[in-house]
């Protein structure tokens, strides 16, 4: 088991690697475990549904405004986390930082709006491209040289924007803000507003979800994470790190960036303080973490509950400054006892009791052989476009 | 079975997620309740965070305000009813304070935070709900330049002519005891830039050269650079566009280096009680401009003063007595109006009220041009014998104007 | 001209106060691969411990330092003993990150809690005093923060070069393993290390505590420069970082004639990027920083 969920290994032995740490993507699996296969896929996209459901008709459970606003709130958290995730969830990289992208996003977006007669959408989209073409040289400076030097320069990204955003008045606004002009017109009233931005920031998860489900299958989601794994390993091994960093970088900046931009238009207003501020990118990274980096709806899991948290607790201990203790507690406890997150360890949990899923975790022995033989013999693509089902590595094990 | 996990898991955060809904919704929605119950208000503070200190200062004053209010038959013969929430200072939070008070708590009325930088979202909240929004603190030209038309600044002047007095009286000088040179300072502040660019432009007009024109970040603790520019440029004017312990730092980092200008005016600071003990026996001489004294003779301020003093123990400073200036504006629309509803025919009401009137307040009469820029000026003070005593207009003036300032 | 001297002369005593937090800073990352964020936060708490102090007592500020520095110490040597030791070898920098930062948003918050978010600052007697040095002023408060420098980084030079822990602590630094074969404990001296660089951060938020406002969210403005400059140091070298300290502490002094405040500020992050662009194991570092 471990050997087949550790993609180093894989990487030496054939060039088909993924096929191995993806073993659904075979065909004889459905044959093999067909009836299995096919009631784990009716699960898997029951669970979809149920899940597109609830998010989608939250707006129209939403007793008022308000709630909703917070839903957008939440939205939006999760469309950065998830976006933070490409980094920090493949290759390990940490970056407490990212509200540098997010931020450099809303502003982009802002300045295009304001200055160009674009379309605020386009505006937005093109705001996040060049936030990407950017985040390549940061992304090389900051990934020549290991974690250390990649913290460093996140914050470092961080702190300098905020300087230069700040006294750079006559772009940016500087410490008065940046009023951003709204993409719809005046007969939509604040309520709709909220209602249309939250059903954005579902599109935009539901894109940033589906490129990180995608990659997480691809041979290049291997690569990355057997950098998050061993860097020392998979250079050895011949994984491109480098370059692959980099692409994950650009991805997540590319995302952060989209999801700063929407924002922006949704809010409406800048201030570089609050724009390029740590305590944003470090929200991301608790809530990737507290979800699970390595997965899918971890960030997600993470947004909502800390979303609710930081509503919850203002509403209980409203004046104090006890919310930054309180996140700064719970960031502790998730680093030292479940650096995993909850997704992982709940799994385990549900696992254990579970009885379908009983002793045998995933798949066994033979079932795995099986399809190492047919990965060997199928070549290299046949990775994400083929089957869905029985991916049945739980991300836990894969430490 | 990872995926199903995933799944099950998924669901079940949704199924949280949707209790969320229930939870936070809970206890709330009172917005039924118009005619005899009380008059809600709903405000957002920064109690804590970066402008707590002045933000508590506009807590104590609405309150003093509220009270007052209700011992004296309440308004529209309802009681008042303050809701205050925290906005720890930041933006993100204090337009959602401002979306949970309107939409959840079902509030009457809406009274402004602090500070501009927060000023500009919280208007906007109040602005696409039709509320009438009145703020005791946002002087900052831009927050008027936005389109807000429901926002009224519920003080004397806006921060650019904070100093106005002080350079009409500089410009009555004969040309040849006019300071030459100018030195400005200024935090990187919407406000604090407003009142020292107010008096730079002014002097400049006056042909007065500027030396220095400093703008430094609201981090900075260290003034050691910047008061070697001025000092080396030894210019006869220093403007410092300060808000609270930026301006003793500078003032500490000028004495350090030995610098006597003729003349030195600090926005905000110097009217906070705490700093003549920063300071020391070296505040002789340095000016500020103050939107508020507890001395000044308007119908009602002798009632505020002693009503507050005796609530709270101290006399009122400036973000207090804005707050409750805020508050008698606002009562002097419902009063006349005679309306007090989140409905937005009754909120338009009450704007176009204050857009055609004069009400008397504690800092004097205030009227309100199309942006809602107040149209008076700030007093000017001065540190004469040890107190801080109003020095312009001579019609208000206790005490006389020091034209060259002591050494500190 | 006076003006440049002026500044040559705020830059000095600037840098002698970075290069001692500095020094601290790079300290960790020698002895454990760890980038301690809460260095700063731990710096601003020094501050607070100095300004209630002086407010209770109406003592010197700088006698708090009776207490605060073995308190210092013994608080880094239980964070490095009770909470960075329990991370996994694998993920230790990352997370290390992440915990030093949540320790850093504790204090922070704890500060705001007990004492407001009120900027403070010690009334001090001889705060406006000066003295005069070919034409430039110095502040004597300045000067006493930077002969509280001085004399601390001198004496962490000493115990370095000179005492069998500091030739163990930096065994353990330039080769933790082979440290561990010839009989050298090297959790304790890890552990030790901790302590060390903590105590420069009470000394060194003491000294910041005699000449500046201090409020909680201050330690954000000081963990970028410092950081800057161990990276442009060289993680690891102690010399190293002192040297970037000065050299950027006179820079950002002498940057601000032209350029102003603010974008005076920039140097740091510019030789931050620079370095890493250029030689990213620094200018002073050995091989050690390469490899992170």
């Amino acid at each position: 088991m471990r050997n087949a969920s550790d993609p180093t290994s894989d990487s030496t032995s054939d060039p088909t690697s993924d096929s191995t740490s993806d073993p659904t993507s075979d065909p004889t699996v459905r044959t093999d475990a067909g009836s299995r296969g096919r009631a784990v896929l009716l699960a898997k996209g029951i669970g979809l549904l149920v899940l597109a459901a609830a998010v989608l008709s939250f707006p129209s459970l939403a007793p008022d405004a308000f709630i909703l606003s917070v839903g957008v709130v939440i939205m939006s958290y999760a469309v950065l986390a998830t976006s933070w995730n490409f980094v920090g969830g493949f290759t390990g990289y940490i970056s407490l930082g990212h509200a540098a992208y997010s931020g450099l996003g809303a502003y982009a977006t802002a300045l295009l709006v304001i200055h160009t007669s674009l379309n605020p959408w386009v505006a937005m989209l093109l705001g996040g491209l060049l936030v990407a073409a950017l985040a390549v040289p940061i992304g090389i400076a900051s990934l020549r040289v290991r974690g250390a030097s990649f913290v460093i320069v996140s914050i470092a990204m961080v702190l300098i924007l905020l300087l230069v955003f700040q006294s750079w008045g006559e772009v940016t606004g500087g410490s008065n803000g940046l009023r951003v002009p709204r993409p719809f017109d005046e007969s939509v009233l604040r309520p709709e507003q909220h209602e249309r931005f939250f059903y954005l920031h579902v599109a935009l998860l539901a894109v940033a979800l589906l490129t990180w489900w995608a990659i997480d299958r691809s041979r290049f989601g291997t690569g990355l994470k057997a950098i998050r794994e061993d860097e020392d390993k998979a250079q050895s091994l011949g994984v491109p790190t480098f370059n692959y960093k980099l692409v994950a970088f650009i991805v997540s900046a590319f995302f952060t960036a989209l999801g700063g931009g929407m924002y922006a238009l949704w809010f409406g207003f800048l201030d570089p303080i609050f724009q390029f501020s740590i305590l944003v990118g470090s929200y991301m990274v608790l809530m990737s973490l507290l979800g699970g980096i390595r997965s899918l709806f971890g960030p997600l899991l993470g947004a909502v509950i800390v979303g609710y948290a930081v509503e919850f607790f203002k509403n209980q201990y409203g004046d104090t400054q006890f919310h930054l203790v309180a996140m700064g507690l719970l960031l502790g406890i998730v680093v030292l006892f479940m650096p995993d997150g909850i997704i992982p360890a709940l799994s385990s949990l549900i696992n254990r009791f579970s009885p379908q899923a009983a002793s045998i975790r995933e798949v066994s022995a033979g079932e795995l052989a099986e399809q190492r033989r047919a990965a060997a013999s199928e070549g290299k693509d046949l990775d994400a476009t083929e089957a869905e089902p029985t991916d049945s590595l739980p991300e836990g094990a894969k430490r | 079975m990872k995926v199903t996990m995933h799944h099950r898991l998924g669901v079940l955060a949704l199924a949280s997620c949707l209790t969320l809904t229930g939870c936070m919704s809970s206890g709330s929605s009172s917005s039924g309740d118009d005619g005899d119950g009380p008059i809600t208000i709903g405000i957002s503070l920064p109690l804590t965070g970066d402008f707590s200190e002045p933000g508590k200062g506009v807590q104590r004053g609405y309150e003093a305000w509220a009270d007052y209010v209700n011992e004296n038959g309440g308004l529209l013969g309802r009681d008042v009813e303050l809701k205050i929430l925290d906005d720890q200072s930041n933006a993100d939070r204090v337009a959602s304070d401002y979306e949970k008070l309107i939409n959840q708590d079902g509030v009457d009325l809406v009274f402004g935070p602090f500070s501009t930088r927060l000023v500009v979202p919280a208007a906007q909240v109040a602005k696409d709900y039709g509320f009438l929004f009145v703020e005791p603190a946002g002087a900052a030209e831009e927050v008027f330049t936005q389109g807000f038309d429901n926002l009224f600044y519920a003080a004397p002047a806006v921060a650019d002519d904070h100093y106005n007095y002080l350079a009409d009286a500089i410009e009555a000088l004969p040309e040849a005891d006019r300071p030459k040179t100018a030195a400005y300072a200024a935090m990187d502040d919407p406000f604090a830039m407003g009142t020292a660019y107010g008096l730079k432009t002014r002097l400049e007009e006056m042909g007065v050269e500027t030396v220095v024109d400093e703008v430094y970040p609201p981090n900075t603790t260290d003034f050691g650079s910047i008061a070697a520019k001025i000092a080396d440029s030894k210019a006869d004017v220093v403007v410092g566009g300060t808000q609270y312990q930026d301006a003793v730092n500078m003032i500490v980092a000028l004495r350090q280096l030995n610098y006597q200008p003729k003349m030195a005016a600090f926005s905000t600071a110097p009217t906070n009680p705490e700093f003549p003990e920063a300071i020391g026996k070296e505040t002789e001489g340095i000016l500020s401009p103050t939107g508020y004294t507890p001395e000044a003779d308007y119908p009602t301020n002798a009632e505020f003063v002693e009503y507050y003093t005796e609530k709270n123990g101290t006399p009122p400073a400036e973000d207090e007595a804005n707050a409750w200036t805020t508050g008698q504006v606002v009562a002097a629309a419902v009063e006349a109006v005679g309306c007090a509803d989140p409905d937005p025919e009754c909120q338009q009401q009450l704007i176009d009220w204050l857009r055609e009137n004069e009400v008397d307040t504690v800092v004097g009469p205030l009227s309100w041009d199309a942006e809602g820029r107040p149209e008076g000026a700030h007093l000017i003070q001065q540190y004469v014998d040890g107190k801080i005593r109003i020095v312009l207009p001579e019609d208000a003036a206790e005490a006389d104007l020091i034209l060259e300032k002591p050494h500190w | 001209m006076s003006l440049f001297f002026q500044s040559v002369v705020l830059g000095v005593l600037l840098g002698g106060l970075y290069a001692l937090l500095a020094a601290g800073l790079t300290l960790y990352f020698g002895v454990m691969r760890v980038v301690m964020i809460a260095h700063s936060a731990f710096l601003i708490l020094s501050a607070y411990l100095a300004w209630w102090f002086t407010t209770e007592t109406g003592l010197d500020p700088l006698l708090s330092l009776v207490v605060t520095v073995p308190l210092f110490f013994v608080a880094g040597v239980l964070m490095q003993r009770l909470l960075i030791s329990r991370l996994r070898p694998a993920t230790l920098t990352m997370m290390s990150v992440l915990l030093t930062f949540s320790v850093a948003l504790v204090i922070e918050g704890m500060l705001g809690f007990v004492f407001s978010g009120t900027q403070r600052r010690i009334r001090l007697p001889y705060s406006g005093d000066s003295l005069e040095l070919f034409g430039a002023n110095i502040a004597v408060v300045k000067l006493i923060a930077f002969g509280l420098a001085a004399v601390s980084l001198g004496a962490l030079f000493l115990i370095l070069k000179k005492t069998q822990f500091g030739q163990a602590l930096r065994a353990t630094i330039q080769h933790p393993d082979a440290a561990r074969l010839i009989g050298i404990n090297t959790d304790r001296i890890a552990g030790y290390g901790f302590g060390l660089g903590l105590a420069t951060a009470a000394i060194g938020g003491t000294a910041l505590a005699l000449d500046s406002t201090i409020y909680p969210s201050l330690h954000w403005h000081w963990i970028g420069p410092l950081m800057a400059i161990i990276v442009v140091g060289g993680l690891g070298s102690i010399p190293g970082a002192a040297i970037a300290a000065m050299l950027l502490g006179l820079g950002q002094s002498l940057l601000q004639i032209p350029l102003g405040t603010t974008w005076a500020q920039t140097i740091f992050y510019l030789a931050l990027f620079a370095t890493l662009m250029v030689r990213p194991q620094g200018f002073f570092g050995g091989r050690l920083a390469q490899r992170f």
